[in-house]
Parts: C-alpha cells; structure tokens; sequence
C-alpha cells in the first residue's frame, strides 16, 4: 500500500522585509509571501523518506487564503504530489489551538490512513512551535519534534534524529506519528519539470463543511486566545552620551564594572 | 486566593533554572496569589531533587510520582500532568520554554482545551486576576499582550527573561499525588535508541557582568579580545547574531531573539548596532553600555552608557589598563 506522507505548510511574510503601519500591523501591501522556511525542511525530510520508501505519496496541505496557492503551487513543484488548500472565512484568526483542530479534522476526514505527518518546528511570523504538538494530540499520534534528520523508514516504523539543548538522540517512532524539524536552511530548487508538474496539477480547496469542522472551534471566535495589545517594542532607556576621549570613556566602564562588582549598579 | 502552578522540570537530574525563575518571580510579584510548584517523576528522581524544590521559595509543591515517568516522554507526561490540572484547577499555569516545555505545554494545551501562549517575557494579572502573557513575535519586531477565555491562564516562559533568586528560608507545604495512571501503551510508540549527551556550557545567561561583541569588532581575532576582557574582569562572553554567523563567536553565546535572553546587572556591547532582534535579548539587563563608532546607532538611543568610540580601540585599552 502506498505510505502517505501528509507535509502542513504556512505561507508566511517575508519577516526580514516587514514594514509597519502606525497602528502596529503589519503592511501587508506590496510583502513578498513565501512558505515558512522550517516547512521547506518538513518537504525536505518527506521527500528523503520518499526516496527510501519508493511507494510512498507526499501531500501538502496549508489552510489560508486563496493567495496560499502559491505556496502549495511551489510545494509541488519542490516534488510534493498533491495539494490541498484549506480555506474559509471561519478558518480566519485561528490561534495554535484552533488551527491543530482544523488540520486534525483535515487528517480525520480526508487522510485517515496518513502514515507520517511532518511540520516544521515553527512558524517565523509567530515562532510558537504549539501547532504540531496541538495536531499531535488531537490525533492521539505519538510524536518526535527538533527533528533533524531521518535514519530510517519502513511502513510501520522510523527512526530519527533529534537534537536538543541537552543531548542528542536516536528515537524509533511507531506509525502513524507526527514529526516537526528544525531544518530550515534548506532550499530545494524545483527543475523545470517541477514547474511544470506544479502547473497542470489541481489544487483541492476545502471548506470547514468538507472537513466536518465544528466552526464554534475554530477561527478568530473559537480560539481560546486573543492577542489585547500589540506594540512595538519600547526599549529605550534614558540615554546618557559619555563624551571625551578614549581615557575617559575606558575609565568610565571600569567604574560601572567595580560598582556591578560590589553589588551596587545604581 | 488565585493560584498560580509553575511546572518544575528536569533534564539529566537536574532543576531547570528557568522553573526556579518563574518560581522566583511570580513569588515576588504576585504576592497576594499562592504560588505553587509542581513536579513529577519516578520515585528516585523525586527523592534526589525533593529538598531543593522545597527550598525554591514556592509556597506548595505538588509531588507526582509515577513509574512510567523515570525518562521524558511527551505523551506520557502530558496525560499525567493534565490529569493534575482538572483536577487542581489552578488559575494560571507556567512552564518554561525548554525544548521539552515547547513540546510538552501544547499538548496540554490541545488536551485540556485551552489557550496557550509561547515563549513569553513578562506576566501581570488583570483586574479579574486572568493571566496577560506578553511575548515577542516576527523575530522580536513587535510584542503582543495575550489573554485566554479558558482557564487556567498558561503560558511557556523564555528561559532568562526572569532573574532566579535564592530565598533565605522557605516554607513550603508538600502534597503528594498518587498519579494511577498506566502510561505504558503510550511509552511502546516511541522508543530512544541512542542518547549521547551534549556538553552543556555553564549558565552564563544570569551572570552579573555580560560583555558582548558585534560586527564593529571588525575581525575574529579582534573579538578573541572580548574572551581577553572577560578573564580579567571576571564577565562573560556574548556575541551578536552578526558576530556568530561570521563564525566569530560559537552560537552557544549569541544573545537576542533566535540566542539567549540575559540579565546581567551590567550589558557592555562593544560594536554591536542594536537591531531590535539583539535587544530583545537584554530588555531583562539592569544597565547596559554601549560603545559604538556610529552615533546613529540604533543601541546608542536604547543604551543607559552611550559611548561614541572604536570599540577595539576601547578594548585595547581596557585589556591594557587591567593587565598594568
């Protein structure tokens, strides 16, 4: 039987070119979009666990606006076999929690034979890391995160690496499982025939209906959190420019060095 | 009374620091909650580590002692502890954001139905004592405030954003909790193979004098320097993100958003500009100095010391001064 590999990818802004408005969103006129960088490192690992599987199919799957077609648009065209796009209003303002229910409903209604589920670590625009262990959990699938590398692969199980502050590990998982990476420097360059495959291929757009989406759990009303206030941050303090020559200022950091020393930074 | 439940957690035998942070702080400024702490394992872990929960200044400790518990296994761990939180029912929930706390809270999280926010830098209660967790996020471009419907309040917190201090004496009342859950289908899903063990550098986060170098240092062996400096001064060492993807500095010392978040008395960053990203990681810094060429600098604004100067001209004088 085929393995099923589902891969969750985000679309995200490109959060080296943020630019703000004057009430602290984010100006969304003009921003290069482009998939999560620790995504491109789930399609990565999917796609080597493809190379030694052989029969095996990767999914990519994102929930977003319309526009997050290009994302699963260059998804396939990287070697992911088929799309789809979960997309509706009600979907809008998801937190982690709503957004692991939508993509556990996705699995349970579209994808209940998916073997492995792999997401990279976080995404850069919110950097929370919540949704894979959310997903993992609502799906009851036992999971590895700070994944970093596949050693092997059969049908039933796998092993890989993982890397912590502490240690690192080899860990056999059973199937089905949900693995999150932190391999985000990859980039997987699609050849013409990716682009072309990418082209002709049909992207699935569901709506909550299609998924059995119990919409009091989901979008910006079905999640629990919700953000009060958003600034940018303050960090100023009352700045004292020291003048004079080299002595003076040397001279000055060693006074702050001995106060520190003495228990008395004031 | 509120309560506020602070998950103390283990790697290799040991307290995480950033568990006896949050212990510390919102000890010191909730005063009028209790402050709780839990802890679980298997029964020779709990014993080794007992007497030093109890010394952490929180007014309960909860002790949860479970066979199935004697390695960390994310399934296993989230069952016991969210079994503790119907249960108990505290009003706000901590855990630090480790690698393990950043894996385990939103499985929790998805388990009991309730909100979760990451990786946060400050706490305060609202007028309704609800948990209003602050974060960064975009890479530290902009803060968010975030409240829950659900109760409790939880939160993971960055490791450093708190300062941990020893109290003298602590009195603190223990609970034992006889956890009967049977965690072992849930252990046969995954299986560890292979573990070797990183070399952990010490804490260096929480020391009292950080002395950091960036870009401005112009070179490797400029920045070999700033090791110079700390050894006569008894600092440690600290990069900028610039520094360390130069290969100057190892990433195991980089401060700010993707590095460490520090809390030093004194912050010296030598040729470092000050990119929001770096900043981020030193909000927590009583003073901070900056020495920089550039006065435009954004860190020359954010600095209490701004120092227009070469920093390798500063750092040759100091090293020189302090070698007389």
């Amino acid at each position: 039987m085929t393995f099923k590999i589902i891969v969750f990818i985000k679309q995200v802004p490109d959060t080296d070119d943020i630019k703000w408005t004057e009430h602290n969103t984010i100006q969304r006129d003009g921003l290069e979009s482009v998939i999560n960088p620790y995504d491109i490192g789930a399609i990565q690992l999917a796609k080597n666990a493809k190379f030694l599987l052989k029969d095996c199919e990767i999914t990519a799957v994102s929930m977003g606006p319309l526009q997050a077609q290009d994302a699963l648009k260059e998804a396939l065209a990287m070697g992911c076999d088929k799309a789809f796009l979960l997309c509706d209003k009600k979907f809008a303002g998801s937190d982690t929690l709503a957004t692991a229910y939508v993509l556990s409903q996705f699995i349970k209604t579209q994808y209940n034979n998916a073997d492995l589920i792999i997401c990279g670590y976080q995404a850069v625009d919110g950097d929370t890391a919540q949704t894979p262990s959310g997903l993992a959990q609502k799906l009851d699938f036992p999971q590895i995160t700070n994944v970093t590398a596949l050693k092997e692969i059969n049908s039933e199980y796998s092993v890989w690496f993982k890397s912590t502050e502490y240690y690192n590990q080899q860990i056999k998982i059973t199937h089905p499982a949900v693995i999150s990476t932190t391999i985000k420097d990859t980039e997987i360059m699609p050849g013409i025939n990716g682009y072309i495959k990418a082209q002709n291929a049909d992207i699935t757009i569901l709506s909550a209906d299609d998924i059995q989406a119990d919409i009091s759990k989901t979008g910006f009303s079905g999640s629990p959190t919700q953000v009060k206030k958003a600034f940018r941050p303050s960090i100023e303090r009352c700045s004292e420019l020291i003048n004079g020559t080299n002595d003076n200022a040397v001279e000055c950091i060693l006074t702050l060095i001995k106060k520190c020393k003495e228990q008395d930074c004031d | 009374m509120t309560k506020i439940l602070v998950y103390v957690e283990i790697n290799n035998n040991k307290i995480e620091k950033v568990s006896k942070e949050i212990i510390s702080y919102t000890k010191q400024t909730f005063d009028d909650c209790e402050i709780c702490a839990l802890i679980a394992g298997d029964n020779t872990t709990i014993e080794a580590l007992k007497q030093e929960v109890l010394s952490l200044g929180s007014d309960k400790v909860y002790v949860i002692q479970n066979q199935f518990l004697s390695e960390f296994n994310v399934c296993a761990y989230c069952d016991v502890i969210a079994d503790f939180i119907t249960q108990d029912k505290p009003d706000v929930f901590l855990i630090g954001a480790t690698f393990n706390g950043r894996e385990l809270a939103p499985r929790i999280a998805s388990k009991l139905e309730i909100g979760l926010t990451a990786d946060c830098t400050a706490l305060s209660l609202d007028e309704n004592k609800k948990l209003l967790a602050t974060r960064p996020t975009y890479g530290g471009k902009l803060m968010a405030t975030i409240s829950s419907k659900t109760v409790p309040g939880f939160a993971t917190i960055r490791p450093g954003a708190f300062k941990f201090k020893q109290p003298e004496s602590s009195k603190t009342e223990i609970c034992y909790i006889n956890s009967e859950l049977n965690l072992e289908n849930l252990l046969t899903r995954t299986n560890v193979l292979k573990t070797d063990i990183k070399e952990v550098a010490e804490d260096w986060t929480g020391s009292d004098i950080i002395i950091a170098g960036g870009i401005g240092l112009k070179s490797k062996e400029n920045f070999e320097l700033i090791y110079k400096l700390c050894e006569l001064t008894g600092a440690k060492p600290a990069a900028s993100r610039a520094a360390v993807e130069l290969g100057w500095a190892p990433q195991s010392i980089q401060v700010g958003q993707t590095g460490s978040s520090v809390s030093p008395k004194l912050y010296v960053a030598l040729g470092i500009s000050g990119a929001l990203q770096h900043m981020t990681g030193v909000t927590n810094a009583l003073k901070i100095l900056a020495v920089n060429t550039d006065i435009d600098a954004p860190i020359m604004k954010i600095a209490d010391y701004a120092i227009q100067a070469d920093a390798i001209n500063i750092l040759n004088s100091l090293i020189s001064k302090l070698s007389d």
